[in-house]
């Protein structure tokens, strides 16, 4: 399904040259994320008058920002970025809005909040309208959708709920959500791919409202290929039930190093790694804040869960490698060799004698679990890239 | 802008460009833990000798790749992105790469970060050294560099050593505190100051410029420091100049080996109002008491509170009157009725308690360093021992 360089014999696209092309490509094109091979440097030569001015036509056109990077998967960012959505000034900012600072200090990187039953509302509030507008993203989930689109269609949800959606700007993040393709773990930036049939996509939401920071994030198939490919259900559902197995754990005295061990268990029994660069975090009146919850065994995470504390658990399920790369954009992280990957988030309290989840589905939204499609006899399609073998 | 008019550029040969990453050879290096490099923070004040004592480590280890990285303020946000590489006497500059780093969202530290991708991209090293600012804690930094084992990290915290001006020390230790946002002088009269914070993180000690004092006031500096920090060898020198490195500088080991845990002194001394070493004896405890210890160690380091035992809990608020108690630095060993031999870890919050390979040896004990508020073995090996049997 999805483009795969493919090794096929390609015409030369000089001007009436009958040749077949080599693996020379015009240097403009390949920035701007256009295939054109030609046979020779003199055959280029000759046709430049006019092959130039394909280059003026595409000067809206779409292009891969880092032609020479070397991907790990077969995605590719395309570029151009929409602009700068704006966000009303009667909305209020978070601190970062305007400099992408968040401007941490010892005590928010240490030191755990805990709420009180006001700011508990405020939490429940932010949290239940984050719900709501990942719904609403949801369900724009199909084949032939850009992840840009679900960006506009996220920013505007948010404001129509007055909220400012967290990750823009945040740390300079350039959209108000993170859509996170196939290989991509985390942080992937809306741009003009489109979702293809068979593709996975989590979508990562976050609203600050009421001077509080909502968080969850659900990994989506797209189209009925996604849905009935093993490989990709073993991963999201797998990341589902990690998830799910960790909240059970969260009462008072659970101690923050933990749920990694439950997590990384489940993981492994389903043949599945666990990405360990990125963890589960306080969030309240600050985007990210203590404690750090990693998703790995074998931790050394300080703090124990008392009542009134609001973190995320968000683990991150790999169906290969778990060691990531991130692309030159800074943001976009990506499986070191391609397979693969699915998250699942929410936003918890810590209540008296449990936990409250506080971004909890609804009875409609969409997504939810998949049943394992019959195993296709084990021929070891466990390299992640299922959807593009077939 | 268009330099189109100037004619053709050169074309350029896609085939190289698509293939994926190459950089899983180091990764499988990685993986074999062939070389895991060592990383020692060196501390002390302005004119102690931190800069002799480097220049000293490079000369005498002519032949070994060095990095020194230089470290401003005690907060690796501020690691100066340059550093300097040593070989055969030569030196060179490289940059850092320090990312955007969603501080929160990323586990491992971003400098971590850097030396790692530094060595990925210049060849590994076989030493860093982090030469800290005359005010850094080291209390601050160590937790970063002491990276989970889970994480794969192809650095490690080797230890701490920390250079003393004989001549200056006793003054240091006895001037005014500083403010240190994170350290909440509670209690009046009991000086923290950054001389005491290099001292008791530290696990070698180099005493210098011995030969600007008296052999009695030597002698008095020697028993001040020993009765802060009884675990840490001392080296006493001129010129910063110490006769063997390795297991005395450098390859230390401090973080994952208890081979020494013989404290200077038993019991408490007075000598230092403020900060001590206390050593704990430790009973053989069967695997279902490990639970209560780590309950207490948690209560102590992250709590700040000497925890009543279970059994005789006072219905009323949890221990008010608790002195103030800040741990630095813990290290002890566990032995269990199965035979088994446990190693304690700690450094400020973050700790701990791992299995070892072989057969237990010596005996069980703990070792605590830091502000115990006035309190006594008796009192603190009550309140474990009230804990184990509750």
């Amino acid at each position: 399904m999805a483009e795969e360089v493919t090794s096929t014999k390609k015409r030369c696209i000089g001007v009436d040259c009958p040749n077949e092309a080599g693996t020379l490509q015009c240097p403009t094109c390949l920035k701007i994320g256009k295939e054109s091979s030609f046979c020779s440097q003199d055959c280029f030569k000759r046709s430049w008058s006019e092959h130039k001015a394909v280059h003026k036509t595409a000067s809206t056109a779409l292009y891969n920002p880092f032609p020479t990077f070397p991907f790990t998967g077969s995605l590719r960012p395309i570029y151009p970025l929409s602009p700068r959505r704006p966000v009303p000034d009667s909305i209020p900012h978070p601190n970062y809005a305007r400099d992408g600072d968040p401007k941490y200090t010892y005590a928010d990187r240490n030191k755990i909040r805990i709420l009180d039953k006001d700011q508990q509302e405020g939490m429940r509030k932010v949290c239940r309208l984050s719900r709501e507008v990942l719904d609403i993203a949801a369900r724009e989930v199909k084949p032939g959708v850009t992840t840009d689109h679900i960006d506009e269609v996220v920013h505007k949800a948010c404001i129509e709920r007055n909220a400012y959606p967290s990750p823009l700007n945040y740390v300079n993040f350039p959209k108000s959500v993170c859509t996170s393709v196939n290989e991509v773990i985390c942080h992937g930036i809306p741009d003009k791919r489109i979702l293809l049939e068979g593709d996975i996509v989590n979508l990562d939401v976050s609203l600050y409202h009421n001077g509080f920071h909502g968080d969850l994030n659900e990994t989506y198939y797209v189209g009925p290929l996604a849905r009935s490919d093993p490989s990709s259900v073993r991963v999201v559902e797998t990341a589902r039930e990690c998830l799910n197995e960790a909240i059970k754990l969260v009462k008072p005295g659970m101690a923050f190093r933990d749920p990694g061990g439950v997590i990384e268990k489940h993981a492994k029994s389903r043949g599945c790694s666990v990405i360990k660069t990125y963890c589960g975090h306080g969030v309240n009146a600050l985007f990210h804040g203590a404690p750090s919850v990693p998703h790995y065994a074998k931790n050394k995470a300080v703090g124990v869960a008392k009542p009134g504390m609001t973190f995320t658990i968000e683990p991150m399920i790999s169906l290969g490698t778990y060691k990531d790369k991130t692309w030159p954009d800074d943001w976009t992280s990506v499986t070191q060799d391609g397979s693969r990957t699915a998250q699942f988030e929410h936003t918890l309290l810590v209540t008296e004698d449990g936990v409250e989840v506080l971004t909890a589905r609804m009875a409609d939204s969409p997504g939810g679990p998949v049943a394992m499609p019959p195993e296709v006899k084990a021929d070891g399609d466990a390299d992640g890239k299922a959807g593009n073998s077939n | 802008m268009d330099l189109e008019e100037d004619g053709p550029p050169d074309l350029v040969d896609i085939s190289g460009l698509n293939k994926p990453a190459p950089s899983p050879i180091t990764t499988q290096m990685q993986d074999l833990g062939l070389s895991k490099v060592p990383l020692t923070i060196v501390t002390g004040y302005l004119g102690a000798g931190k800069t002799t004592l480097v220049n000293y480590i490079l000369r005498e280890q002519h032949g070994k790749r060095i990095a020194v990285i230089l470290n401003e303020f005690g907060d690796s946000a501020d690691i100066e992105k340059a550093l300097t590489v040593t070989k055969d006497g030569q030196e060179t500059q490289e940059w850092l790469e320090l990312g955007n780093g969603c501080l929160c969202c990323s586990i491992k530290d971003s400098s971590v970060n850097a030396i790692e991708s530094l060595m990925d991209r210049r060849g590994s090293f076989d030493y860093i050294m982090l030469e800290t600012s005359g005010l850094a804690d080291p209390g601050n930094l160590a937790p970063l560099f002491w990276v989970d084992d889970g994480l794969g990290s192809s650095i490690y915290l080797d230890g701490i050593v920390t250079l003393v001006d004989a001549k200056n020390i006793l003054l240091s230790l006895d001037e005014p505190p500083v403010e240190t946002p994170e350290h909440d002088n509670e209690q009046p009269g009991l000086h923290l100051t950054t001389a005491h914070l290099q001292i008791s993180h530290a696990d070698v000690i180099v005493i210098n410029k011995c030969d600007s004092v008296a052999a009695d006031q030597l002698s008095a500096v020697e028993s001040r420091i020993r009765s802060i920090n009884g675990l840490a060898k001392i080296h006493k020198t001129q010129y910063s100049q110490v006769s063997q490195l390795e297991s005395f500088l450098l390859d230390l080991h401090a973080y994952d080996g208890i081979d020494n845990l013989d404290t200077a002194s038993q019991g408490h001394s007075h000598l230092d109002p403020t900060i001590s070493t206390l050593t704990i004896p430790l009973p053989t405890l069967s695997p279902s008491h490990l639970p209560h210890l780590e309950s207490w160690l948690r209560s102590l380091l992250w709590d700040r509170i000497l925890p009543p035992s279970p059994t005789n809990q006072p219905q009323t608020s949890p221990a008010p009157t608790t002195p103030a108690l800040d741990i630095h630095r813990l290290k002890g060993r566990v032995l269990t009725t199965e035979g088994k031999q446990l190693m304690i870890q700690g450094v400020r919050e973050v700790f701990e308690m791992v299995e070892l390979d072989g057969r237990a040896e010596g005996k069980g004990k703990l070792v605590l360093i830091g502000k115990l508020g006035g309190m006594d073995l008796e009192i603190l090996e009550g309140s474990l021992r009230g804990f184990l049997e509750g």
